[in-house]
């Protein structure tokens, strides 16, 4: 990072998003997960181990832009934590170039109504918004603190979602700002299966 | 309740945020003991920080089912939004007068206890006071006479410093003296302290979060980045004290606004151990930059380092960009495996400045946020890139200050070119 009088004292690293900062967040490429994008060839374990239970055969395929590592860390702390709503501004232009496209029906994971109001902002809603990409909810968040479970605990967890009854689109692309072990992924999915979609991908702008 | 009057007197804190039970915190509202305070005031400015609407950012809130402001400026300490709230404790209760101890045997030159008893002069007629006073003049210790005048009256007391480092540095001193005083220091990610502080010890960023609390306000290294540079930290400054309250300013290097507009001054042109601010010896250094990336130290800088390392003396290197730290660390850890890069952002700041001090770490090579609060006995200093515009002439006067503090030897200051500009630099605030 450039420490200049001049960047120090505008306060530009914390607040404007200029190439240096944006050159701290690693891009995935090269071999990666079918569905979820983590580091290595063909499947990875995680996602072995849920098309063996009866979250199989869900998802068609699935991409993240990035890798969690300590720039994207402070990113994601700032925008979701300290509630700095307009950093969804940062990656808007690399997630309509992703997503812009797509010939599905991008559907957000929803934020519990609740948590919501605590939270003041859909943190994912926000970054499409930021993107200018169109969206539909499908799916109501079940009242629950996910974050506290332990990773045994969540993959095992109760149905985190329920569908809200609107008629579903047959081809669907889930949007989530994280992708940690791909609970919330799965049991999104199944609901809106069960719902009636067809084809469901997946897209995360971080792999955890 | 007494711990949350302890707490909330003169603080204004985010009333989701303290460390007490929310419940606790309603009973005291309806009690009226505490007040509570929008987050954004009418007139659209942060309650905390005092930012004004233009600088604030708005959005679509799902609390407010509309429009909401937020502030970024202060937003590290817990955002404020226009849904959220701040408290105060209301009507603080007068405290009895207590006794302070006041454990110091060293003694002061002449010069240093005229100003001290300048400073009591003016304490005494609440006017604000200047210390214009050289590194290693010896400031710190002009100011215990008049901090022990001021808690014997029963004076709620800041002493606030624009960086962590000098917050650091001051607040063991100053807990050493007032043995049976109770002290808090502040700084970002400082652990919790409980009862009611006479003695704050804070960072200027810290003041934020206090309002209307101190009878005494004390700004040291008033000229110091970033405190000299942002307006709101100075009216964070003005917003923390009591309103009559007088503010003392010390400086090595003061603004001419700072002197003009402190009615009291008191200065000190000699150094504590009687030497005189040394003098940099110029030398060129070409290409440093381009060397320096292709792998090789300039001749001249190996020289002088290598004379560091051989006869045992601590050396700070002062190169202008952290990129360029990063980039030649390697090439100085090949004169000496032990040798450190350390700049603001490091973690291991603190250990390895201490390393320095101790003798473990032979050098430090660093950018300018060193420059100030650091005292290593016989330090040598070099700055690399001298001309360059992060050098200005309060970071090279202060920086020339480190070397020889608390001892004697100082040896040099070494530059690319641009002589001129240097020395335009140096002689500039001499003939102000």
């Amino acid at each position: 990072m450039q420490a200049s009088w001049r960047s120090l004292f505008m306060n530009d690293l914390d607040e404007a998003v200029c190439a240096k900062c944006k050159a701290e967040f690693e891009s995935i490429t090269g071999n990666t997960c079918l569905y979820c994008d983590a580091s290595g060839e063909g499947v990875c374990a995680d996602c072995m181990y849920w098309e063996q239970t009866e979250y199989a055969g869900l998802i068609a395929k699935g991409r993240c832009l990035y890798r969690y590592n300590e720039g994207m860390q402070s990113y994601f702390h700032q925008y979701k934590f300290l509630q700095d709503v307009i950093l969804s501004e940062v990656f808007a232009k690399e997630m309509n170039h992703a997503l812009a496209k797509v010939d599905a029906v991008i559907v957000p994971i929803p934020m519990n109504p609740k948590k919501l109001k605590e939270r003041t902002f859909a943190q994912v809603d926000s970054l499409l918004e930021s993107a200018r990409l169109p969206f539909h909810h499908f799916l109501i968040k079940n009242e629950d603190v996910q974050g506290t479970k332990s990773k045994m605990e969540r993959m095992a967890s109760s149905p985190l979602f329920h569908w809200n009854g609107e008629t579903v689109p047959k081809k669907i692309i889930l949007v989530d700002d994280l992708y940690t072990t791909g609970t919330t992924m799965r049991h999104a999915a199944k609901v809106l299966k069960d719902a009636g979609a067809d084809e469901i991908e997946l897209f995360c702008l971080i792999r955890g | 309740m007494k711990e949350l009057e302890d707490f909330l007197t003169g603080r204004v804190w985010l009333k989701e945020f303290t460390p007490f039970p929310q419940s606790e915190i309603d009973q005291a509202i309806l009690q009226g003991f505490v007040t509570r305070i929008p987050g954004i005031t009418d007139k659209q400015e942060c309650s905390r920080c005092l930012e004004k609407s233009v600088n604030l950012t708005s959005f679509y809130c799902e609390k407010c089912e509309g429009d909401c402001l937020y502030c970024r400026h202060c937003l590290k300490m817990g955002r404020i939004s226009s849904c959220t709230e701040l408290i105060t404790w209301t009507a603080p209760s007068p405290r009895p007068l207590k006794t302070h101890s006041f454990q110091w045997s060293g003694h002061l030159t002449p010069s240093q206890n005229l100003a001290s008893q300048q400073v009591i002069e003016s304490l005494q007629i609440n006017r604000s006071h200047l210390i214009y006073a050289v590194c290693g003049a010896g400031k710190t210790e002009v100011l215990f006479a008049p901090l022990y005048e001021a808690l014997k009256t029963g004076k709620r007391i800041c002493i606030a410093a624009p960086r962590t480092d000098v917050v650091l540095e001051l607040s063991p001193r100053i807990r050493a003296i007032f043995t049976d005083t109770v002290i808090h220091t502040l700084y970002g990610g400082s652990p919790a302290e409980a009862g009611f502080a006479e003695i704050v010890i804070a960072t200027t960023h810290q003041l934020y979060r206090f309002q209307n609390a101190f009878d005494l306000m004390i700004v040291d290294e008033a000229d110091a980045f970033p405190y000299s540079m942002d307006p709101a930290l100075k009216r964070a400054v003005m917003k923390a004290k009591k309103h009559d309250a007088p503010v003392i300013y010390v400086s090595a290097t003061p603004s001419v606004q700072l002197i003009k507009g402190t009615p009291g001054r008191s200065e000190i042109f000699r150094r504590y151990h009687g030497q005189p601010l040394p003098v940099p010896r110029f030398d060129s250094l070409w290409n440093y930059k381009k060397r320096l990336r292709k792998n090789s130290i300039p001749k001249k800088l190996e020289t002088w380092i290598r004379l560091r390392l051989s006869r045992r003396e601590p050396f700070l290197l002062f190169l202008p960009t952290i990129e360029l730290i990063e980039e030649s660390i390697p090439l100085f850890k090949q004169l000496d495996a032990a040798i450190e890069a350390v700049h603001s952002k490091d973690p291991n700041r603190k250990e390895k400045v201490m390393g320095l001090r101790q003798g473990i770490v032979p050098g430090l090579v660093t950018s300018t946020i060193l420059e100030r609060g650091i005292t290593v006995p016989n330090v040598q200093v070099a700055v690399i890139g001298a001309d360059e515009e992060i050098f200005d002439a309060a970071a090279l006067i202060q920086i020339s200050g480190r070397s020889g503090e608390g001892h004697r030897t100082f040896q040099m200051g070494m530059l690319s070119f641009s002589i001129m500009e240097l020395l335009g630099k140096w002689i500039e605030p001499k003939i102000r």
